[in-house]
C-alpha cells in the first residue's frame, strides 16, 4: 500500500491528510507547537498511526516563514548597496501605511546603522560605468564579522541586467569564511524595480538562517523515523520544492498554507467539473479568498508583507480580510452593528469555549442558532458553553433593541455580507460575472457560511470539499513540483530579434530543469510554460501574457494586443510594445503522487441522522447528517446541516445538496 | 431638477439589520462603479493610477450617499460640491430626465482642474428622481498650449486647456455626438479619450444594475430610511468629534513662496472657529489670486478641508451628513475661490497648504490627534528630451517627503502627499526609459523637524543628464519650511540646486524653475522638505537620541545642540 502524507502546520493546528491507496484518507489535527514547529509536525505522523515504511512522500505546508516575519523574529542582517542608494529599502516607492490618518512606523527589516554603500555601477544595459574595488569591499566584510550579523544581502543596481557584481562581491566574502549567509538580489529576483528586488533579497536574508535550521532540525528527525527524510516544502506559488532546497527559497514559502488550500480547491473543483472558481477559506480569525480561472489560481507578482515589505515572486493571490469565527461584533462610534476585524483570537476565543471571553463572536452567533451543536463541537473541543455565548450576543442585543436570536441573525447577516462583498469584487476585478463561478468554500468555519455567501454573491454552486477543515493538508498531495524563473528585457519588441527571445527562453527553461534534476525528478514528466510580461511604451503596469517556445517577436506582440483588448476592451494602436520579462515555469507531478477516481452513486435520498432545532429567520426542525454518511449520488433539501468532525456545513431552507462521485457536497438553490 | 421631494415616499425607519446591510451595499455599489471604470478606462492614469472617483448622491440636495474607496482622496468631499454646483444648473435648464448623463470640467464649478472631467447621470425609481450617480476621470490631454494640461506659465485658464460647461452628453438614452465630436476635436488624443468617455458612461449602468438589485429588495422606502439614517447617524458621530474639541477660533498663518512669476509670498490665512458641535473654516486674509496658475476651485478647498480632518478622524465615513457640522467662509476671487479666468493647474501644490493650515489650527487645541505639518509640496520635476534615436521623452519626478511627528510616534519617511496615493518611479525603471542617471536616492539627513517625536526626514535624489535635456520643477516650502507643533521644530525646506557649468546654483525662485537647460553631464540636485517636529526636543527619549545618531538621521552636533544630548 503506497500512501502520501500531507501536513499542513498553521499557528494553532497542524493537519495531516493521508492519502492511501484503495482506503479512504486518513485525516486528523494535532495541536502546533510554535516553539519547534517540527515536533508538531512528528506528533501528527505519530497520531495518524501510518506505517513510515509505506509513506512514498511528505509533502508539508507551514506557517514558520510567516509568523518569523509578523513577529520580526527573523534574523540580524545586513545590506550592501551601490553607492548612494542604502536607503532604498527604506524610502520604498513614496507611499503611506494608510489612506486615511498619517500617523504610522515603519520597521525596515535591515536597519540603516546596518546597510553599506560600496563603490560600483552599472547601467540599464548591465555595462560597468564604476568598477568594484576588492580592498574596499574586504573590509566592509571583515568589520561585518565583527557585528553578529547572520546574514548579508548584496543588492545593486541593474543586477538583473548583469550579476557580475553581485557574485564577485558574493565571492570574496565567502572568502573570508565569517559564518554569514550570503545572499544576491539577482538570486532571489531576477527583475527589474530595485526597491522590489531589494526588499524581497532582504526577506529571503531575514529568513533564510531559520528556515535552514528548521530544515535540518525536520530532516533529523525524519531520519530517525521510518518516514522518508527529504519532504517536499509548499511554496506561495501553489507549487512544491523539496526541504534540502527550501533554505535558499526561504521568501518564496511566505504564504505556503493559504497557497496549498487553493491549489486543492482548484483541483477538486475541476475534478467536480467547475472551471472558473472563487475559493473562501474562513478559520478563526481571518477569510481568505482566491479567484481561479480556466483551472489556474490566480498569480501575484508583487505582494505587501507589511508596510514597505514587498515581494516580488510568483504567490496565490489570496485576499484576506478580517472576518473569521473569532471576529467579535461591536457597534461602530455611529452606532451601527459591525463584525471584526477585531478577533477574540486563539485566547480567550469565542466566549462559548468558555476562557474568559465575554464578547460576542460569530462563533457565538452559530451556536445560539443552533447551527454549531453546542453538545457536540468539532475536533476534541469539550462542550461549547452555550450559556456564556447567549449572554455575550444578548448584551448587544440590549443595546440594538433586538431579541437574542435576532441579535445572532445580525451578526451573521453582517459578517456573510462583509465576506460576500469582497467575493464579488474580486470576480469583478476579474471583469466577470459572479453566476459564471462555483464557490469552494474550506477552513474550519468555511462551510457554515458558505451557503449564505453563495446566495449574496449570486453564484450558483457551492461546492463543501470531503474534508473541508484540512483542505490546505489534501493540496499539499496534490501540488506539483514547480521552479519559477524569470529575466528582466524592458526592450521594444520592435528592436529585439526572435533569437533574443528564444535564447532568454532556453536559458530560462534550463535554468528550471537542472533544479528539477536535483530533486530526482523524470525530466520526461516535466511540464514547461512560458509568459511574457508587456506594456505599451509608458505604461506603468504591464500585462502577462502565455506564450509558447520559439514564438517570434511579431507574434508576441499580437499575443499582447489580443491580450490587451481582452482586458481594456480596445489596443493603442501604434505605439511600440515593450517586452517587460519573461518568464518560465518548470513542473513536475512529484513522484507517488495518487490518484483519485470517481465512484458512481445511484441517485438517492440520504437518511437523516438526527434532528435538531436550528434557527433560520426562525426555529426549525432541522435535519442533521453525519458528512461519512453521505455517498455518492445521495441529495437532501435544507434546512439542514452536515457534521463531521473538522467542520460543519450548513444547508438553508430554499437550497438543495447532492454529493458527487469524489465525496464532494454541491450546494444550489433549489429550483 | 423639479422639486420631487412632496411626491418621494415617506422614509422607513430601518432596523439594525437592514441598515447595517444597506450601508455595506451602497458601498459596494459604489466600489464596483470604481473598478469597472479602473478595469475599463484607456488612459493609464485611470487604469494605473486611479485618478478617479465614483459616487451615489441624494438627489434632493447633492449629498454624497456613497463614494467608492478606490479613488483618490482629494475627490471625497469634491464631488458633493460638484454636484450641488451642477443642481443649480439644471435646475435651470429643465431639470434631471430619464436617459440624461451631465458632462461638465469647468473648474469654476467642478473644481481641481480641466483635465478631470465629472459625469452625472440622474437615477430614477417610479418616474422620481431618487438619487444621482456621479464620476470624474483625470482625462490625459485637455487641449490648450500644453500636451496634458500643465502650463506653468499660464495667466488665465484659455491656455490651460478646453472649457466643458454643464452639457447633456447623452439626452434621454441618446449620445449627442454633436457634443462628443466638438470635445473630441480640441483634444490630443481624441481616440484614447473616447474609449474613456465610453468607459465612464457606461459605467452608470453598474450604478443603475446596483440599485435596482437594493431597491427592488428592500423597496424604495426603507432605502431612502436607510440614507437619511446614515446621513444622521453620520452627522452625529462628525459632531461628536467636533464636540470633544474646545470652543473658540484657532487662527494659523502659512505662506506659499512665491507664485513662479512674481518674487512674493502668497500668504494662506484660516480661522478655525469650533462652537459646540459646528465647525467654521474662515479663509479670510488669504491671499488674492495669484497671477500663474497656483489657485484652486472653492469646492476643491473645501474638499481638502475634510481630507484633512479625514487624516485626523479616520473613522468618520465619507457621506453628506459628515460634511454637515462645517461651513465655509472663502472670499471670492482669492487663490483659495479662483474665478474666470484665474488659472488654476497648479492646484496640486495649492492643496497642500489647506491641509497644512488646519493641521496648524488644530494643533493648538487638540495636539493629541494632530500631527505636524508634513513636507507639503507636489515639488514636481520634470525633465524632457530627446534620446539617442531622436523620440521625445517627458520624465516626471514628483517629491517625495517627510510627514510630521504625531503624538503617536515619528513622522514617516518618504511619503506621499496626504491628498494622493500616487508614488516615485523605480530608478531602474527610469534609467531604462529616459537618458538620465540617479547618482544617488537617499534619506536626507538631518531633516526631519526635531521635536519630542521627531519629523520624518526628506529625501535626496540627484539627476544626472546623459544627453541634453531641460529642467522643470514646480515646488514649494523653500522659504516656509514645514512646522512643527507643541514646541517642535521645522522640518528641512526644499533645496533645488542646479550643477551646470561647472557650477552648482539655486534657481532665483527657489522652489520653481522653468526649462533649465542640461547639457550631458550635467545635473539636478533636489532635497525635499521633512516633517516638522511634534513637542519640545529636549524631551526626546535619549534612546531614541542615539538611535537617530548611530543611524546617521542626526549629526553629532545637532544631538548636542538641539536635543541636548550630553554623548
Amino acid at each position: 500500500m503506497a500512501a502520501i502524507v500531507g501536513i499542513d502546520v498553521g499557528g494553532t493546528f497542524t493537519d495531516l491528510y493521508c492519502a492511501r491507496d484503495g482506503l479512504p484518507p486518513r485525516i486528523l489535527k494535532v495541536p502546533s507547537t510554535p516553539g519547534d514547529p517540527s515536533v508538531g509536525l512528528m506528533n501528527a505522523l505519530a497520531a495518524a498511526d501510518i506505517d513510515g515504511n509505506a509513506v512514498e512522500l511528505i509533502v508539508h505546508g507551514t506557517t514558520i516563514a510567516t509568523n518569523a516575519l509578523i513577529e520580526r523574529k527573523g534574523a540580524r542582517c545586513a545590506l550592501i548597496t551601490t553607492r548612494g542608494f542604502r536607503d532604498v529599502l527604506e524610502l520604498g516607492r513614496r507611499d503611506r501605511p494608510k489612506m486615511y490618518g498619517l500617523t504610522g512606523v515603519q520597521r525596515p527589516l535591515i536597519p540603516r546603522d546596518l546597510r553599506f554603500e560600496v563603490a560600483e555601477r552599472l547601467d540599464a544595459q548591465g555595462q560597468v560605468i564604476t568598477p568594484l574595488d576588492r580592498d574596499e569591499v574586504m573590509a566592509l566584510g571583515r568589520s561585518l564579522a565583527g557585528m553578529g550579523v547572520q546574514a548579508v544581502v548584496i543588492s545593486f543596481l541593474h543586477s538583473y541586467a548583469n550579476p557580475a557584481h553581485e557574485q564577485a562581491v558574493a565571492g570574496w566574502l565567502a572568502e573570508l569564511d565569517a559564518g554569514y549567509e550570503i545572499i544576491q538580489s539577482h538570486d532571489v529576483c531576477n527583475e527589474y524595480f530595485e526597491f522590489e528586488r531589494t526588499s524581497t533579497a532582504a526577506v529571503q536574508g531575514y529568513l533564510q538562517p531559520l528556515v535552514s535550521g528548521y530544515a535540518k532540525q525536520l530532516s533529523a528527525k525524519l531520519g530517525e523515523s521510518t518516514f522518508p527524510s527529504d519532504p517536499l516544502i509548499m511554496q506561495s506559488s501553489g507549487g512544491v520544492v523539496p526541504l534540502s532546497q527550501v533554505a535558499t527559497r526561504a521568501a518564496n514559502i511566505v504564504r505556503s498554507g493559504p497557497a496549498a488550500g487553493v491549489i486543492a480547491a482548484a483541483a477538486l473543483a475541476s475534478e467536480a467539473g467547475f472551471s472558473h472558481v472563487i475559493t473562501g477559506d474562513m478559520g478563526g480569525t481571518s477569510f481568505d479568498v482566491a479567484v481561479i480561472i480556466n483551472g489556474q489560481p490566480k498569480v501575484a507578482r508583487t505582494t505587501k508583507q507589511d508596510f514597505r515589505i514587498v515581494l516580488k515572486l510568483p504567490m496565490i493571490d489570496v485576499h484576506t480580510i478580517g472576518a473569521g469565527g473569532g471576529s467579535i461584533a461591536s457597534l461602530d462610534k455611529a452606532g451601527i452593528l459591525q463584525v471584526g476585524p477585531e478577533s477574540a483570537g486563539a485566547d480567550p476565543g469565542p466566549a462559548c469555549y468558555g476562557r474568559g471571553g465575554t464578547r460576542p463572536t460569530v462563533t457565538d452567533a452559530n451556536v445560539v442558532l443552533g447551527r454549531i451543536d453546542w453538545a457536540n463541537p468539532i475536533g476534541d473541543r469539550p462542550l461549547l458553553d452555550i450559556e456564556a455565548a447567549q449572554t455575550a450576543v444578548r448584551g448587544l442585543g440590549q443595546q440594538l433593541g433586538l431579541s437574542l436570536e435576532d441579535t445572532a441573525e445580525a451578526i451573521l447577516a453582517v459578517v456573510n455580507h462583509t465576506m460576500a462583498g469582497r467575493t464579488r469584487l474580486l470576480s469583478v476585478e476579474q471583469g466577470l460575472d459572479p453566476r459564471d463561478f462555483a464557490f469552494v468554500c474550506f477552513g474550519g468555519a468555511g462551510p457554515l457560511h458558505g451557503a449564505a455567501i453563495m446566495r449574496e454573491v449570486g453564484i450558483r454552486t457551492m461546492l463543501a470539499p470531503p474534508e473541508p477543515g484540512v483542505l490546505c493538508a489534501t493540496g499539499c498531495c496534490i501540488a506539483d513540483i514547480r521552479y519559477d524563473q524569470s529575466q528582466t528585457m524592458e526592450r521594444a519588441l520592435g528592436d529585439l530579434t526572435d533569437a533574443d527571445i528564444n535564447t532568454t527562453l532556453d536559458a530560462l527553461r534550463l535554468s528550471g530543469e537542472a533544479k528539477l534534476a536535483d530533486t530526482d525528478t523524470d525530466l520526461g514528466t516535466a511540464n514547461v510554460s512560458y509568459t511574457a510580461d508587456m506594456c505599451y511604451m509608458g505604461q506603468i503596469h504591464n500585462l502577462r501574457v502565455g506564450i509558447e517556445d520559439g514564438w517570434s517577436a511579431a507574434q508576441l506582440t499580437e499575443a499582447f494586443e489580443i491580450a490587451y483588448r481582452a482586458e481594456f476592451g480596445n489596443t493603442l494602436g501604434n505605439i511600440p510594445v515593450i517586452l517587460v520579462s519573461l518568464q518560465a515555469v518548470v513542473s513536475a507531478p512529484p513522484p507517488g503522487r495518487v490518484v483519485r477516481t470517481p465512484q458512481s452513486g445511484e441517485a438517492r435520498p440520504a437518511v437523516a441522522h438526527a434532528q435538531r432545532l436550528v434557527h433560520f429567520g426562525g426555529w426549525h426542525e432541522t435535519a442533521i447528517y453525519r458528512r461519512p454518511d453521505l455517498l455518492p449520488g445521495m441529495h437532501f433539501i435544507g434546512p439542514a446541516i452536515v457534521e463531521q468532525d473538522d467542520a460543519t456545513t450548513v444547508i438553508e431552507p430554499g437550497m438543495a445538496a447532492r454529493v458527487d462521485g469524489y465525496g464532494n457536497l454541491l450546494v444550489e438553490l433549489s429550483q | 431638477m423639479s422639486a420631487p421631494a412632496p411626491t418621494m415616499p415617506i422614509p422607513i425607519t430601518p432596523d439594525p439589520i437592514t441598515l447595517a446591510v444597506v450601508r455595506g451595499a451602497l458601498h459596494q455599489i459604489a466600489d464596483e462603479m470604481d473598478l469597472h471604470l479602473i478595469h475599463a478606462a484607456i488612459s493609464p492614469i485611470i487604469s494605473e493610477m486611479h485618478d478617479c472617483a465614483h459616487g451615489i448622491y441624494d438627489a434632493r440636495n447633492g449629498e454624497t450617499i456613497a463614494q467608492g474607496g478606490f479613488g483618490l482622496p482629494m475627490f471625497l468631499a469634491n464631488m458633493q460640491y460638484t454636484v450641488q454646483n451642477l443642481l443649480e444648473h439644471v435646475k435651470a435648464d429643465g431639470g434631471f430626465q430619464p436617459g440624461d448623463v451631465w458632462i461638465v470640467n469647468d473648474p469654476y464649478i467642478s473644481g481641481t482642474h480641466l483635465q478631470d472631467v465629472v459625469l452625472v447621470a440622474p437615477y430614477f425609481v417610479d418616474g422620481e428622481c431618487f438619487a444621482l450617480l456621479a464620476n470624474t476621470g483625470h482625462w490625459m490631454d485637455i487641449g490648450g498650449s500644453v500636451p496634458g494640461g500643465w502650463a506653468p506659465q499660464a495667466r488665465e485658464i484659455h491656455q490651460e486647456g478646453f472649457i466643458i460647461p454643464p452639457l447633456r452628453v447623452v439626452k434621454a438614452g441618446q449620445r449627442n455626438e454633436e457634443v462628443v465630436k466638438m470635445i473630441l476635436a480640441n483634444l490630443r488624443l481624441p481616440g484614447q479619450i473616447a474609449g474613456d468617455l465610453e468607459a465612464m458612461t457606461n459605467v452608470f449602468h453598474v450604478g443603475e444594475r446596483g440599485l435596482n438589485d437594493l431597491i427592488g429588495r428592500y423597496g424604495n422606502s426603507t432605502i431612502r430610511g436607510c440614507i437619511d439614517e446614515m446621513m444622521t447617524r453620520s452627522e452625529a458621530q462628525m459632531r461628536n468629534h467636533i464636540a470633544s474639541i474646545p470652543d473658540g477660533t484657532y487662527r494659523f498663518e502659512d505662506c506659499f513662496d512665491n507664485d513662479g512669476i512674481i518674487d512674493q509670498p502668497l500668504p494662506v490665512h484660516l480661522a478655525l472657529t469650533v462652537e459646540g458641535s459646528d465647525m467654521h473654516f474662515d479663509f479670510t486674509g488669504t491671499s488674492p489670486a495669484a497671477t500663474g496658475p497656483l489657485n484652486m476651485a472653492e469646492t476643491t478647498t473645501r474638499s481638502l478641508a475634510f481630507v484633512a480632518l479625514k487624516h485626523v478622524f479616520p473613522d468618520v465615513p465619507v457621506n453628506g451628513g459628515a460634511f454637515r457640522p462645517t461651513k465655509f467662509t472663502v472670499p471670492k476671487g482669492c487663490m483659495l475661490a479662483a474665478q474666470y479666468p484665474s488659472p488654476v493647474c497648479g492646484y496640486t501644490d495649492v492643496i497642500n497648504r489647506v491641509i497644512d493650515v488646519v493641521f496648524g489650527a488644530l494643533a493648538q487645541v487638540v495636539p493629541d490627534i494632530t500631527p505636524a505639518a508634513p513636507f507639503g509640496t507636489a515639488g514636481v520635476t520634470t525633465v524632457s528630451g530627446h534620446r539617442e534615436d531622436g523620440s521625445y521623452y517627458v520624465g516626471v519626478y514628483p517629491a517625495p517627503g517627510g510627514y510630521g511627528g504625531s503624538a503617536e510616534s515619528d513622522g514617516l519617511t518618504n511619503g506621499t502627499l496626504p491628498s494622493s496615493l500616487a508614488g516615485f518611479m523605480s530608478v531602474e525603471m527610469s534609467e531604462h526609459r529616459y537618458p538620465l542617471r540617479f547618482d544617488y536616492f537617499a534619506i536626507r539627513e538631518n531633516s526631519g523637524g526635531p521635536g519630542r517625536h521627531r519629523g520624518g526626514c526628506g529625501t535626496s535624489y540627484g539627476i544626472r543628464a546623459l544627453r541634453d535635456c531641460v529642467v522643470s520643477v514646480l515646488g514649494d516650502r523653500a522659504d516656509h519650511a514645514p512646522f512643527g507643533v507643541v514646541g517642535g521644530g521645522s522640518g528641512g525646506s526644499l533645496e533645488v540646486r542646479f550643477e551646470t557649468g561647472g557650477e552648482t546654483w539655486t534657481p532665483p525662485m527657489r522652489s520653481k524653475a522653468e526649462k533649465i537647460p542640461l547639457a550631458a553631464g550635467e545635473a539636478v540636485h533636489i532635497s525635499t522638505p521633512g516633517g516638522g517636529g511634534f513637542g519640545p526636543a529636549g524631551e526626546r527619549a535619549r534612546e531614541a537620541v542615539e538611535q537617530d545618531l548611530r543611524q546617521g538621521l542626526i549629526t553629532a552636533e545637532a544631538a548636542a545642540s538641539v536635543y541636548g544630548a550630553k554623548l
